[in-house]
């Protein structure tokens, strides 16, 4: 398929997400697990012969899960909530769910009431992850979550399966890493709508087959001639950058990402595996331990406000759009922080307040159209 | 000459400004999107300035409903709009504080006169035009009767709930227990400058602070706020049509650069 | 000359104003400050020697005193959303204005953070040791979804008990003295001991212990298990409430108990007095919450893995089978007549599972409860007129019981 086919065809998967998982469910004849963010053993499902699944809620009318969670909650977890209790994820055979914050400690805890017929596995990270201990608690961790997996799949999984499990995940995660390099080069074709459904495709798809597609892409646009880009560029930072239709106003106003530090996209890959031991479960806790400027996973004299200052300067970006989910208490800790090293650094920050449930966006329009204006007239 | 035309939540403001820049006419009326008040203010401004349509050379929308209005040359955002229109009457402000019916900005500017940060609240009724309309309704009076009201206020009380509907029943609770009407008109006025407060400090103010939007023209707000700044707070004048006036402004600007690059070819 | 016998009441004041007063003077005489968070190992803190603080004790005193604001106020300017814990913007709000007109504290040179009580921790405590450019010491406690602590967990926190003694050492320049760790041990659980005698008592009819005196002794059961000092309040204060109980005396002199409630989560720090005298005025008596149990950290002395298992688990860091057996069984043993559940703002890990809480303890015991909106120090999240209302709903529902039972 020629490449920009794929993309058209990645693009209908990722706005359609649950046509999508039956889809794939039925091509690769594999069930699947529902896996929630931030980050679960994505490995260790594959392993088993199950597809896993990201669930990054979505834009739901919210009504039964007020029954469980105060307005005041994530919009992403209230989505997964309202997904469970309408039946929206039936076709998964369970869930696998990491204590990340303390609303995903209560939807855990909710979850077992409210969606009773799909079982869930919880999983807790350390947050002490760079000491022994914490090495050795999250193998425990990660072992604990294979022998729940092998009761759900009712077989054994071996080391060898998971090895190689993760060599997938590896050249996933190595092609991804290509993807958003290459993408950032190429903005008038791989605008921010695409690329961040070309992302969000890989969600939903087997990794096997989604990460040939990529590396179609990838191809096809090495072939194309490269072009300057005069509108403003910016890097990403936050959750998730959704709905697409906020995506859609960026690319009204000619910005384009030049990098992301976004938990759904580049943080799912960034981190490379720095182990020589060989043994697949030291190289998964590696990292984990390795995993830096993550407003999940506590860093001592945080990194992102560095981190995003670099990405900037490596791009010769403009300016830094914060996509701030609304009721996300760890994101909204990182922000002042951050925010004033960025600012130091003389770079211009759009702050955007979104959830998931949007129904207007002329506010957003406003906002986005008023900083592409601000940075255009100092130029 | 040049219009610019406004159209707010619950707001319409036209401005006409000549070859000079000096305003030949200007309309504001107190309906905004989803009525045809902008038909009729733009009418109003043309009246103003004796001319018709015709002789505009450009125009340009702002506002909230700038994005349906399609007889405009351009849009652009209020937030650039209000810079470009203060700039029409002063030079060297640094910090644009403008409170509409539904909406507040505080706008940072640079030594050019340009955006250099902003922080809007959209979301939320408090610390906005809408919070003292809800004020106003409880304490039986029009909104213009506030500023007057407040300023024979005898003590600060403070409102204290961070939500609309919760003041109000907080307000109607102090109300029967004795509270004066004057003391909790200045206290109303003290919890918006609390918000707009946290607002500026976000974005980070500094001297000279500008008022526009509606509830400038309550003094009783602008000294309140002025108080809680600590920096004396400037209203401009036709501080309701800033966001006009720059936009026609722009409109101006575009037009003699539209016609310097048509020589050129 | 004869000692004059101090109350409780009197001992607590001299102990709050001891404990303010010497961290001050220990700073101003150079000596190391540290904060730390309200349910950590400070066996550990104490057997160093270290003069420790803590902001959420902080952060009520100030909330209790009206000067919350000010802060948050502070804090919500320099970009801190509105939406995250109050004390966590009290505290970073504090940590830039260095002064408060009701209560200092001084600035920490090493920070302890344990998050038993909330993920919330690990965020402020983050951002402290950036802003302060200071040492941190982490005590992750993995949160509990089966029913008890795995073993796994308490391998880990045993792994970082180890480790936070090296960093302590490595600060202090000292050797840690595991023989003052026994004794230290020992008193903190004395100390718990009194506190859950002390807070018992309440399970009589009528209670001698008005609920929000409890409040109050809260705060040295936070910073005063490990010292003689907290051993011997508690002590006192237990055997006072043991007289007042003998005697038959109820939580008040000027009205009886007529109903006995729990408070489930903190309290309303800014508006103490209204939320006391709207329960007073209808005679219903706060008996119990679920923060005695939380404080009741008991373990064998020289036991680390006991030591870690027991912070682990309070209520807060449990799942939800735990929390509603918790509650059920504090309505038999208290006697409850209703639960007044305080939605705090601040405190999403209470707040995201209170509803199913409340639902499943009314189907197991039928207790009648109300949950009202409130936060537990920024004044501006209360409306009096819902609080009262709510708490009228139930003394009509309790009401209703009572005549039930008079009939029947």
């Amino acid at each position: 398929m020629e490449y920009l086919e794929i993309i058209k065809k990645l693009e209908e998967e990722a706005l359609h997400p649950k046509k999508s998982v039956i889809k794939e469910i039925k091509e690769t004849g594999k069930k699947a697990i529902g896996c929630f963010p931030i980050y679960t053993p994505e490995e260790i499902i594959y392993a088993a012969g199950f597809l896993p699944v990201a669930m990054w809620g979505g834009n739901t009318e919210l009504k039964l899960a007020d029954k469980y969670l105060q307005s005041f909650c994530c919009s992403i977890m209230r989505a997964n909530i309202e997904y469970g209790m309408k039946g929206d994820y039936n076709m998964l055979e369970a869930v696998v769910l990491p204590t990340f914050c303390d609303t995903l400690k209560c939807v855990c805890e909710n979850w077992k009431v409210a969606v009773p017929n799909i079982p869930i596995v919880p999983i807790v990270y350390p947050q002490n992850r760079t000491i022994d201990c914490g090495f050795e608690y999250m193998e425990d961790e990660f072992k604990r979550v294979k022998d729940e997996i092998s009761k759900i799949a009712n077989k054994e999984i071996k080391d060898e399966e998971i090895n190689e499990a993760f060599e997938l995940y590896e050249e996933y995660r190595n092609t991804m890493r290509e993807f958003v390099e290459v993408a950032s080069d190429y903005p008038q074709i791989i605008n921010l709508r695409k690329r961040h459904l070309i992302i969000k495709a890989g969600q939903f798809a087997d990794k096997k087959r989604y990460t040939e597609e990529i590396k179609v892409i990838i191809a096809g646009l090495k072939k194309e001639e490269l072009k300057p880009f005069n509108g403003t560029k910016v890097i990403a930072t936050g959750l998730l950058s959704e709905p697409v239709e906020i995506l859609d106003i960026f690319d009204e106003n000619n910005i384009a990402v030049m990098g992301d530090d976004l938990a759904q996209e580049s943080r799912q890959w960034r981190t490379i595996v720095n182990d020589n031991s060989g043994n697949v479960w030291k190289k998964m806790v590696s990292r984990v331990a390795d995993q830096r400027g993550d407003t999940f996973f506590y860093e001592y004299m945080k990194s992102r406000g560095n981190r995003l200052i670099e990405m900037v300067k490596d791009k010769s970006a403009d300016g830094v759009v914060v996509f701030m989910m609304k009721f996300c208490d760890p994101e909204e800790y990182d922000y002042p922080i951050y925010k004033q090293e960025v600012e130091a650094a003389g770079i211009p920050i759009l702050y955007l307040e979104i959830d998931q449930q949007i129904t207007s966006y002329e506010q957003i329009r406003t906002r986005i159209q008023s900083y592409s204006e601000m940075l255009m007239m100092r130029r | 000459m040049y219009l610019g035309i406004d159209i707010g939540s619950s707001s319409s403001k036209a401005v006409v400004l000549n070859e000079k820049n000096e305003i030949a006419g200007i309309s504001v009326k107190n309906l905004g999107t989803g009525t045809d008040a902008h038909k009729e203010v733009v009418a109003e401004a043309l009246s103003n300035a004796g001319i018709t349509e015709e002789y505009i050379n450009y125009t340009v929308v702002t506002g909230y409903g700038r994005v349906n209005y399609d007889k405009a040359d351009r849009q652009i955002t209020e937030i650039t709009c209000h810079a470009k229109g203060v700039a029409h009457y002063n030079n060297d402000v640094k910090t644009i504080v403008d409170i509409g019916g539904q909406d507040s900005k505080v706008i940072k500017l640079n030594e050019n006169m340009q955006v250099d940060n902003f922080v809007m609240n959209e979301k939320c009724a408090a610390g906005t035009g809408r919070f003292l309309e809800v004020m106003a309704r409880v304490l039986g009076c029009s909104l213009d009767d506030l500023s007057e009201m407040a300023k024979k206020a005898t003590t600060q009380i403070s409102i204290s709930s961070v939500c609309t509907v919760f003041a109000e029943s907080e307000v109607i609770s102090r109300l029967s227990g004795g509270e004066s009407r004057e003391n909790v008109a200045r206290g109303a006025h003290i919890a918006i400058a609390k918000r707009v407060m946290g607002m500026c400090n976000r974005v980070g103010y500094a001297p000279k602070v500008v008022m526009t939007g509606g509830v400038a023209l309550n003094e009783d707000m602008v000294d309140v706020l002025s108080n809680e700044l600590g920096l004396d707070i400037e209203v401009l004048p036709n501080c309701q049509a800033i966001g006009a006036i720059g936009a026609a402004t722009f409109a101006h600007d575009l037009y003699k650069k539209m016609e310097a690059d048509n020589n050129a070819n | 000359m004869e000692e004059k016998k101090l109350t409780s009441k009197e001992l607590l004041n001299s102990l709050v104003d001891q404990h303010y007063e010497g961290a001050l003077k220990a700073k101003a005489e150079g000596k190391p400050v540290v904060w730390a968070t309200s349910i950590c190992p400070q066996e550990l803190l104490e057997t160093m020697g270290l003069t420790t603080v803590y902001p959420e004790n902080h952060a009520a005193a100030i909330g209790a005193k009206k000067e919350a604001l000010k802060f948050i106020e502070h804090a919500e300017g320099k970009g801190y959303s509105a939406d995250i814990c109050s004390y966590a913007r009290v505290n970073m709000g504090y940590v830039d204005l260095k002064h408060s007109d009701v209560l200092n504290i001084p600035m920490p040179d090493m920070i302890f953070c344990c998050s038993n009580i909330c993920n919330t921790v690990i965020k402020w405590y983050e951002n402290l040791a950036k802003e302060l450019n200071i040492p941190l010491v982490m005590f992750d406690m993995p949160f509990n979804h089966t029913y008890e602590v795995p073993n796994h967990s308490v391998k880990y926190m045993r792994g970082q008990i180890e480790y936070a003694i090296k960093q302590l050492e490595d600060f202090t320049k000292r050797k840690f003295d595991y023989d003052k760790f026994g004794e230290v041990m020992e008193i903190s659980n004395k100390t718990c001991e009194w506190w859950k005698k002390a807070t018992d008592w309440a399970k009589v009819t009528p209670s001698p212990l008005n609920g929000f005196d409890m409040f109050n002794y809260m705060a040295m059961i936070v910073c005063m298990r490990g010292n003689k000092d907290g051993e011997r309040l508690f002590k006192l204060w237990h055997d006072e409430l043991e007289q007042k109980a003998k005697n038959g005396l109820g939580p008040w002199k000027s009205a009886d108990e007529e109903y006995r409630v729990m408070w489930d989560g903190i309290a309303c720090w800014p508006h103490l007095a209204t939320t006391f005298k709207t329960l007073k005025k209808y005679g219903i008596n706060m008996v119990t919450s679920t923060y005695p149990e939380s404080w009741y950290v008991r373990y064998e002395k020289n036991d680390l893995d006991g030591m870690a298992r027991a912070y682990a688990s309070n209520y807060a860091n449990r799942n939800l089978d735990y929390d509603t057996e918790n509650v059920a069984k504090l309505i038999e043993d208290f006697s409850l007549d209703g639960i007044i559940y305080h939605s705090n703002r601040s405190c999403k890990l209470m707040d995201f599972r209170q509803y199913e809480v409340q639902r499943r303890v009314t189907d197991m015991t039928g207790c009648p409860s109300v949950v009202f909106d409130g936060d537990q120090t920024d004044p501006r999240s209360f409306s009096e007129a819902q609080y009262e209302t709510r708490v009228q709903a139930l003394l009509e529902m309790m009401e209703k019981n009572k005549e039930t039972k008079r009939r029947g």
